[in-house]
């Protein structure tokens, strides 16, 4: 991206936040929409790990390095990349024509569409949450595992966005498919929060090899702690590779789907 | 004649869902993964835990599950049809509910009813699979049976009436999605769809007793799986009947208060 793309990039973003602030009501209530739907992940794995100690061979401070890499991984991807998500209505309403038509890349228009606000308190909950995880972790932080981790928590943003592009790919063919991100969204805000050792291998590998949904965090925590994971060492351990390879593969989908989008006129 | 116009506007949301393959391809396919990755945890969960909370292996299991079948009584999108009071009061259209021979609360009402039997038949599908396939428990008896039919007919009401006030809030505010995302999420964690509020600490369970969530999901899962005994089931439904009572005359009060927002070309 050059310079002026990315001047350009700042200066709808500008507009696209005071946008936000024109219902102040709802601007705060997105952030609050972003806290507490974070907030309700950390109760669930609370509960989880009071009710049922000891989940999967995982001690609970080791287990909260599961949801602090998902939800920093999930608050980037929200004020980076998520306006993928929910991409159907966009194109019921005919946007993507208008995108279409513009001298900038459909893609970026559409992360330009709005301003995240839940992002900030995605965001705020998360860094928290790691921050808790961080000083409750006996483990030795060196240079090595902090590059690891923030390695881990971007390719886990750049995979959650893979899949919702491949969502968004799917929805510029039939735009009900959005429902499949909502899903998407549940299955990673339910099932990506702790040990998937606890489920029985079958289901496991449906989320390791199916949906990728192990990548995100549970692989990088299980490298990071030393835990088995059943899978190869070396798979878990590229976990951010693999965000990373299925970000540019989830991109290439996209170009591909839009160059064969057709629009309701024909 | 008045049923055949109720019938109508009831299956409005329905037909759009049935009119769109994906969806109806993409929600059977999700309430079955989704039943057997709960059913998995809980049991994974269960493996080296015995009795907890007061519920054992398979009433959580078959909790959750429910809970999971429960789900679609809410997942219809209106949206998609453009029908949502966000979207009416975003292009000014609320103003034809007030134009029709059909009263808007009546309407709304009707549209509800349909989409909760619409989403009520997925559910009773998924129970018939699910109960032969011993993933749910039968309910204990037949008194059970009938007693947490009953709560779960007054627990969609009560979520009827909540839904409707995020819905009314438009008249006021002109959007209300965060107020619906924040309404999901406190219907999900505090009815018990996450994980039975048995769980939870306890002054979480004495706060969520002052909101209607409860009455929704947690009330009539928890008589299903006998956590709550036949002998309390009074108590609770009277709740429940009292959160449907109140809720419908504050509901009442903001459609009036409502319709004297609404202008019609400028007046």
């Amino acid at each position: 991206m050059s310079m002026n793309a990315l001047r350009v990039v700042w200066r709808i973003t500008r507009l696209n936040f005071r946008a936000q602030l024109e219902y102040r009501a709802e601007f705060l209530m997105m952030i609050a929409i972003g806290a507490v739907w974070q907030v309700s992940v950390i109760v669930f794995a609370t509960v989880l790990l009071t009710r049922f100690s000891g989940m999967g061979g995982w001690d609970s401070s080791d287990v909260l390095l599961i949801p602090a890499t998902r939800m920093m991984a999930h608050g980037l991807f929200v004020l980076l990349l998520g306006r993928v998500h929910g991409l159907g209505r966009h194109i019921q309403e005919g946007k993507i024509d208008a995108y279409l038509l513009r001298p900038l890349p459909v893609h970026r228009q559409v992360q330009l569409d709005s301003f995240p606000t839940n992002a900030i308190g995605d965001l705020a909950v998360a860094a928290g949450l790691l921050a808790g995880a961080l000083g409750r972790s006996h483990l030795d932080w060196t240079a090595g595992r902090v590059t690891y981790l923030i390695a881990a928590i971007l390719g886990g943003m750049l995979l959650e966005a893979a899949l919702f592009t491949a969502v968004a790919s799917a929805s510029l063919r039939f735009p009900a498919a959005d429902y499949w991100g909502n899903w998407l969204e549940e299955l990673l805000g339910t099932f990506g929060s702790y040990p998937l050792n606890v489920l029985p291998k079958a289901v496991g590998g449906l989320l390791t090899y199916g949906l990728p949904l192990a990548f995100v965090a549970y692989f990088p925590a299980a490298v990071l702690t030393g835990h088995g994971t059943g899978a190869p060492y070396w798979l878990a351990a590229g976990s951010p590779l693999v965000g990373v390879l299925a970000y540019l593969g989830a991109r290439l989908l996209w170009r591909w789907s839009l160059r064969h989008y057709t629009g309701v006129n024909g | 004649m008045a049923v055949l116009h109720a019938w109508r506007a009831a299956r409005v949301t329905p037909l759009g869902e049935l009119h769109s393959p994906p969806r109806v391809t993409a929600a059977l396919l999700r309430l079955t993964v989704q039943v057997v990755l709960v059913a998995s945890l809980w049991r994974g969960l269960y493996a080296a835990t015995g009795t907890t909370g007061g519920l054992g292996r398979d009433q959580t299991v078959t909790y959750a599950v429910l809970a999971v079948l429960a789900s679609r009584l809410r997942e219809l999108d209106q949206y998609t049809g453009r029908d949502t009071v966000m979207q009416h009061m975003h292009y000014g259209t609320i103003v034809y509910w007030y134009l029709r021979p059909l009263p808007p609360q009546r309407y709304y009402a009707l549209r509800s009813l349909g989409e909760r039997l619409y989403g009520l038949a997925w559910a009773l599908a998924g129970y018939a699979v699910c109960l032969p396939a011993g993933v749910v428990e039968p309910p204990g008896s037949a008194a059970v049976a009938g007693v947490f039919a009953l709560s779960l007919l007054l627990g969609q009401w009560v979520l009827h009436y909540v839904m409707l006030v995020i819905d009314q809030l438009c008249f006021w505010t002109l959007r209300n999605g965060a107020a619906l995302l924040i309404l999901v999420f406190a219907q999900n964690l505090l009815s018990g769809v996450y994980a039975p509020l048995w769980f939870f600490p306890h002054w979480f369970v004495t706060m969520s007793g002052f909101l209607p969530f409860q009455a929704t999901l947690s009330v009539p899962l928890s008589l299903y799986v006998g956590r709550i005994p036949l002998s309390e089931a009074g108590v609770q439904l009277a709740v429940q009947a009292a959160w449907v009572v109140a809720l419908a005359l504050f509901t009442r009060l903001l459609w009036r208060r409502a319709a004297r927002r609404v202008i019609s070309q400028g007046g």
